[in-house]
């Protein structure tokens, strides 16, 4: 292990540029040391965001040697195997400054996708029954544990293309609920996802399957809801009762 | 001033300070009980990111099970706060865990983990007479947290991310809050938002001590505001260790993070440097006593005994059957491996850390503090607690208290009703506070944090006593005058993270000042609180609690008699022969 590591890092916004720095070498060090260590002893104009620290609120997610990914939980000798680091803010976002991006927009596409819970019931009902082994639990459950980090959104070609697709993260959460047999917005959310923006957009191409650091697989929940679509599309031709 | 200083006006009914479950249940209940209310949260980051509720691991305590009752939880929440809980709001928070649970898990969408034959699933945590604590897997505040954000975004609720709180401001002839000073991080300008009403929820965080477990954001900000504002705050001495937190070496952020309490009840073994078990010189129940225990004999066979590389000990499951490992501690195993560690079959170093502040603002059972139309709720506040917080109470005070709040608010809140007139000097002194550093040659701030976090962790942490809180108290005097003499790059103030950090070590020096002056004056050992010179829990039918308060720059102190208004010691709520 060298003694110290050569990062490169963008500076600026949509325009902007990388600049270099030297920092020394840690035996645990993620990249998110890396970056602070910068920010603390050599540039403390660096921005960047970051809150939990363990991977689980998702604020840290930048562009790693070309791959988004969660800084926090990277560590330097996965990434770094030439002995050099590249980071820049994630890709398909508004850039704040340096390395900190605005997620309004992904945020805005989880509530377009309506990927929010419909109550059926109130605080004044029991907890509804539900077996743990139910088929669709266990696929609401695959998909569940999202924690909104935008690495999937970041990696997906199809959201660079087209800035109405609602992306990854948004439909993969319309399709836990899509599965949630307590929720009543089924109607709503199969709207909201047939369209132009909407789950027929994705080119399968597998790109936030292949980065989702909590391996989660949007690409099969879009599948999913491909076929919810066309089921309801059915009913709405034939009628039915389901 | 070599930088433009740019204020810029904003108006709203409600603002809402913080995005943990306090926060969103806050803005949440006050816009649902009165839609025409213009309601804002503001958070020092992305909302529903930072904060600390999302890291709950747990769970959330409530008495649903049969045989269980808001009576054994009262019990249970008064006994592990050691009598100095106010119990009204201990009796709130059990009473409306109950509603509240139903509320996340039928109106939100949590969907919490089931039995095999459906109903929902309560598991064992410590300190605890019952199984009642509701669950995700091990990621609980994930799920709660990401459903009560996608009904914010889903509403009408104005979002204002990285904005910081800097000054509660109040109205000009001190009659009521007028609104809060805050900082646009993301543009570096000032931002006045005068508002109707202001919940104050942006959780506590005790990340003054060396090793800790909040999330990276906080710093005690909303506790700093409030006795800035002279608010007084109980039970400061109150810092809950956690046993085991990760320690990665120097310049890691990864350090103080925790490492699950369940490995030891899994049966993991704690080692020292040596690569000895050691926790059965201190108790008898070795690695499975409880919290303050074991965090109490890790920091003495640190002191005494052989430590690891960092200077921590080692928690060791190699002993254990892998596959067991691996698969119910799948999420721990991944964060270790991540930063190469292996929990399975190595050696992990651990030390304990500072995990959660039991003290607070005052406040009442409606969410009311002192000053009209402001409101707290979550680890801002005291009282709930007592001297030590039970696993699974923390998401359960956020929440119970965060919506109670958003009521009260509603009620309390006319929309669109005129805004009093702020105290135009309250906010020059809040602005001149924030630009100290900005007239300065620029420096290394990060000396100052680096004493400050161990002063605070070697004098004011899991031992105390007079003579280590004496020089703790010098040293924080001297801290803040050293950090005042610290200047920040000031050439671009937008998303200029140095300058908060300086911010927030003012804000930690200042909490950390009142923490100190807390546990100076609690001459007994109880809880969260241990004092190598007081060791025993003094009588507990005479139990008092600390008060401080500031006046004129200085920490006032005062212990108050503990109002016993719902069981005395001794006394019990639970109804054996019911059973």
């Amino acid at each position: 292990m060298s003694n110290t590591i050569k990062v490169s890092v963008w500076r600026g916004q949509t325009e902007g540029a990388f600049e270099d720095f030297e920092v020394p070498r840690q035996p645990s060090q993620t990249v998110l040391d890396v970056i602070t260590y910068i920010q603390r002893n050599i540039d403390p104009t660096l921005s960047y965001r970051f809150a939990c620290r363990v991977g689980v609120c998702g604020s840290c997610a930048m562009t790693v040697n070309g791959r988004p990914r969660w800084t926090c939980r990277t560590h330097v000798d996965k990434v770094a195997t030439d002995g050099t680091l590249q980071v820049s803010p994630l890709r398909n976002l508004e850039v704040v400054k340096d390395l900190a991006c605005d997620m309004t927009e992904f945020f805005n596409k989880m509530n377009r996708a309506e990927g929010k819970f419909h109550p059926t019931k109130s605080r004044d009902d029991d907890f509804d029954m539900v077996l743990p082994d139910d088929p669709k639990r266990k696929q609401a459950s695959q998909g569940i544990e999202c924690i909104g980090c935008g690495v999937c959104y970041a990696a997906c070609d199809v959201v660079e293309w087209n800035k109405d697709y609602l992306g990854p993260a948004a439909l993969n959460r319309a399709w836990t609920l899509v599965n949630d047999v307590r929720d009543g917005g089924n109607a709503e959310r199969i709207a909201a996802v047939s369209g132009d923006g909407g789950c027929h957009a994705c080119h399968s191409q597998q790109g936030c399957v292949e980065h989702c650091p909590k391996h989660i697989s949007p690409t099969h929940s879009i599948a999913g809801l491909k076929r919810a679509v066309a089921k309801s599309a059915l009913k709405g031709i034939f009628g039915g009762d389901d | 001033m070599p930088v433009d200083i740019k204020i810029e006006q904003h108006k709203t009914d409600v603002l809402v300070l913080g995005s943990g479950g306090a926060g969103l249940f806050g803005a949440l209940h006050a816009k649902a009980a009165n839609p025409d209310l213009e309601v804002t949260v503001a958070v020092k980051g992305l909302l529903g990111k930072c904060g600390c509720t999302r890291m709950v691991q747990g769970g959330y305590n409530v008495a649903l099970a049969p045989g269980d009752s808001v009576e054994r939880h009262f019990m249970d929440t008064v006994e592990g706060g050691k009598w100095i809980n106010r119990q009204d709001l201990a009796w709130t928070l059990v009473e409306q865990a109950q509603v509240r649970i139903r509320e996340l898990e039928n109106e939100l969408g949590c969907f919490f983990d089931r039995n095999p034959d459906g109903t929902v699933h309560q598991k064992a945590f410590a300190g605890q007479t019952f199984d009642r604590t509701v669950h995700k897997g091990d990621l609980t505040g994930i799920e709660i947290i990401n459903r009560l954000a996608e009904q914010v975004w889903a509403r009408d609720i104005k979002r204002m991310e990285d904005h910081r709180a800097v000054a509660l401001i109040p109205a000009k002839d001190g009659s009521r809050i007028a609104g809060v000073l805050m900082i646009d991080m993301r543009a570096g300008i000032f931002r006045m938002v005068r508002a109707q009403s202001v919940l104050l929820a942006t959780g506590g965080g005790p990340t003054m001590y060396k090793y800790h477990t909040p999330s990276g954001d906080k710093t005690c900000d909303g506790m700093a505001m409030g006795i800035r504002l002279g608010l007084t705050l109980r039970d400061m001495e109150m810092v809950q260790f956690h046993p085991t937190g990760l320690i990665a070496g120097e310049d890691t952020r990864i350090t103080g993070t925790i490492i699950e309490e369940g490995l030891r009840g899994a049966g993991g073994y704690l080692l020292d440097g040596n690569g000895e078990r050691f926790m059965h010189k201190y108790d008898e129940r070795g690695e499975r006593a409880t919290r303050d225990i074991v965090s109490r004999g890790m920091f003495q066979e640190m002191r005494t005994g052989t430590i690891a590389k960092h200077g921590g000990l080692y928690i060791t499951m190699k002993h254990l059957d892998p596959t067991m490992v691996k698969k119910n501690f799948k999420g721990m195993v991944e964060r270790c491996g991540d930063c190469g560690f292996d929990l399975v079959s190595g050696n992990v170093e651990v030390v304990p850390t500072a995990h959660y502040m039991m003290g607070g603002i005052v406040f009442e059972p409606d969410c009311k503090t002192e000053i009209p139309g402001l409101y707290a709720a979550g680890e801002d506040t005291g009282g709930v607690h007592g001297a030590n917080r039970l696993g699974g109470n923390g998401v359960a005070n956020s929440t119970v208290f965060g919506g109670i709040a958003g009521d009260t608010i509603a009620r309390e809140t006319t929309p669109g009703a005129p805004l009093v007139e702020p105290d135009q000097s309250a906010i020059d002194e809040a602005i001149q506070l924030c630009c100290k550093p900005l007239n300065r040659p620029p420096a290394q701030i990060d000396q100052v944090r680096t004493k400050l976090w161990d002063h605070m962790w070697e004098d004011a942490g899991i031992f105390r006593d007079a003579e280590s809180l004496a020089r703790a108290k010098a040293t924080l005097d001297d801290l803040d005058g050293e950090l005042d003499t610290i200047g920040v790059a000031d050439t671009n103030l937008a998303y200029n993270l140095t300058w908060h950090d300086w911010i927030n070590l003012k804000n930690l020096i200042l909490v950390s000042r009142s923490v100190v002056a807390a546990a100076t004056a609690r001459e007994d050992s109880r809880g969260a609180h241990f004092r190598a010179d007081f060791p025993d829990v003094r009588d507990l039918e005479n139990s008092t609690y600390t008060v401080v308060r500031m006046k004129d720059d200085k920490i006032t102190l005062g212990t108050e008699p503990v109002d016993f208004t719902i069981v005395k010691p001794g006394e019990t709520l639970i109804d054996e022969t019911a059973a």
